[in-house]
């Protein structure tokens, strides 16, 4: 079993890959956003799950990936290619320059500094003539969803091949180190700064592609929808719904979140949120260490799994 | 007379505008034991993190012929100068094993890696005994010995192990400084900085007093415990 379980992915993958085909537009739609959005998580566990640094600058970097796709598309006529590298750059030049200073601060520090960050983005894009001040940008018009879909999959895709790679080098195994303890990483001759800035970027490149992507799909954009901190704690609370510092964790985590949030608002329309938050709740009291942790501990443990982590975490 | 494995200069170095070191100097030969002593607020830890340049110096600081003044943590770290923190610092969420592994971050030599597991167990039976214990699990003297052994995973020229006493009983620290001398044996040159100048000074060839971050007094370990001066300061006799 276990010597073809790394077919069990591509499969999966595949199968993904040919829903359009076979549902609904609606079902399409959904998929889009349910894609990205697993794409912003999985991108997020490489700075918050691996690293450790909860991040909340995420959706700046998705922000400006929307920008600089629309900007480039609507005010300068560049192609869609075009549109997802510039709006690419912007978002890991970002990463870089807020970046260096900022993961010299640890835990709530670093949390506080990257809230103010995108607090001051969408005020500041809000001013900028190009950017269509507070009115925001129309991008030209383009009916492809399926196209969409598939280059939200590929996205997933690649951000999932990333964080698989991570979770095996060298490289992760220093960001692991860093989450458990940041001194004796350093005493370990890890350079921690270089190793967090470069998983702030990896993920900033992930968020603002997907924002791109997005921005194009969506075709109007404006300040408080592009820098929306709400979509940061979704990011949050899907990886850590899932497992953060897993492989598959996040993307399972916002799959799964996304569709229960989707059936929710179709069949429950006045009390979804209230559902939606239920579901949280039961998640961080019941398995708080995410789905995958859950998976594993109810095979060693069965019932007992959930009665021993409300004691082990004194809830 | 071999050469100094590290030798310092005219060392100063300190926080911000506040200066901690003046005029420091201090050699190393491959194969010695070295202790720093001194109080509380000495500037023995502000003199090790000069050394291993997470805080900037001024002076010379050459380590096995190399000038270390121009390097960066993660360089000096590789060029085999080691240290094993106060405080120990463990992964404590980690287990034993995976600790001595992340000691072997920096090495490229995969082939020999197992080699040093084998003989950092040797030198530690306890730990092979609880190789996939969680760290933070351990007791206070097992976690130091866990994090000497993650030191020596590192494959070091130089071992420098700061405040190894701290908080362990007596018999722990004779056990610990026994190991030092098997570390030696090996090869690996030790600078022990300790408060505890009895079991410093067990185990030491030569040794330093550092005061107020001036070297006060240096010599063998055992012409210093005849100085009358160290002897009713730290030694607490007349």
């Amino acid at each position: 079993m276990n010597r073809y379980r790394w077919l069990a992915l591509p499969i999966a993958a595949a199968a993904l890959a040919v829903v359009p085909w076979f549902t609904s537009d609606t079902i399409v739609q959904y998929g889009i956003n349910a894609l990205l959005v697993a794409t912003l998580a999985q991108a997020w566990n490489i700075i918050g799950g691996f690293s450790g640094y909860p991040s909340f600058g995420n959706s700046v970097f998705y922000g400006l990936g929307t920008y600089g796709t629309a900007i480039a598309m609507a005010q300068l006529h560049w192609s869609f290619g075009s549109g997802l590298v510039f709006g690419a750059v912007l978002g890991v030049a970002c990463a870089l320059l807020f970046g260096i200073p900022i993961l010299r601060l640890r835990g709530p520090y670093f949390a506080i500094a990257t809230l103010g960050l995108a607090a001051v983005m969408s005020a500041i894009t809000a001013t900028v003539e190009i950017a269509g001040k507070n009115i925001g940008l129309i991008l030209p018009l383009f009916r492809g969803d399926t196209l969409f879909y598939e280059l939200s999959l590929i996205l997933l895709v690649a951000a999932t091949g990333t964080v698989a790679w991570i979770a095996r080098s060298r490289f992760g195994a220093g960001l692991v180190a860093i989450r458990e303890d940041e001194d004796a990483a350093q005493v370990m001759g890890i350079n921690t700064t270089t190793y967090k800035v470069a998983a702030l970027t990896v993920a900033a490149l992930f968020s603002a592609l997907a924002g791109g992507i997005h921005a194009y799909w969506i075709t109007f954009i404006d300040p408080a929808s592009a820098f929306d901190p709400s979509l940061n704690v979704r990011m949050v609370i899907m990886t850590l719904f899932g497992g953060p510092g897993t492989v598959l964790g996040p993307v399972l985590g916002a799959l799964i979140l996304s569709a229960v949030s989707e059936v929710l608002a179709s069949q429950a329309t006045g009390v979804a949120s209230l559902f939606y938050g239920i579901v949280i709740v039961a998640a961080v009291l019941l398995m708080p260490k995410g789905l995958l942790d859950l998976v594993q501990g109810f095979r060693d443990s069965g019932w007992r799994y959930f009665v021993d982590n409300v004691r082990r975490y004194r809830i | 007379m071999t050469p100094a494995l590290l030798e310092i200069a005219s060392l100063s170095a300190g926080y911000g505008e506040v200066p901690v070191l003046s005029g420091v100097a201090m050699v190393i030969r491959p194969g010695e034991i070295v202790t720093m002593v001194g109080s509380n607020g000495a500037g023995k830890t502000t003199l090790l993190r000069a050394i291993s340049r997470v805080i900037g110096a001024r002076g010379t600081l050459r380590f096995d012929g190399r000038d270390l003044t121009a390097l960066t943590p993660e360089q000096v770290f590789g060029l085999g100068l080691v240290q094993v923190p106060e405080g120990r610092q463990l992964f404590d969420r980690m287990t034993v094993e995976d600790n001595l592994r992340m000691g072997t971050y920096r090495r490229r030599d995969d082939a020999r890696i197992q080699q040093s597991f084998e003989r950092v167990y040797q030198l530690f039976p306890v730990l092979a005994e609880r190789r996939q214990q969680i760290a933070g699990s351990l007791s206070g003297g097992e976690q130091q010995m866990c994090a000497i052994a993650r030191g020596l995973m590192a494959a070091p020229k130089l071992l420098t192990v700061d405040e190894m006493s701290l908080g362990l009983a007596p018999v722990v620290v004779d056990q610990l400084l026994g190991v030092l001398g098997e570390i030696r044996k090996q090869g690996i040159t030790v600078l022990l900085v300790e408060q505890d100048v009895f079991a410093a000074f067990s185990v030491a060839d030569r040794g330093y007093v550092m005061e107020t971050g001036r070297i006060v007094r240096e010599g063998a370990v055992a012409e210093l415990e005849k100085d009358p001066e160290v002897r009713k300061a730290y030694l607490g006799v007349q």
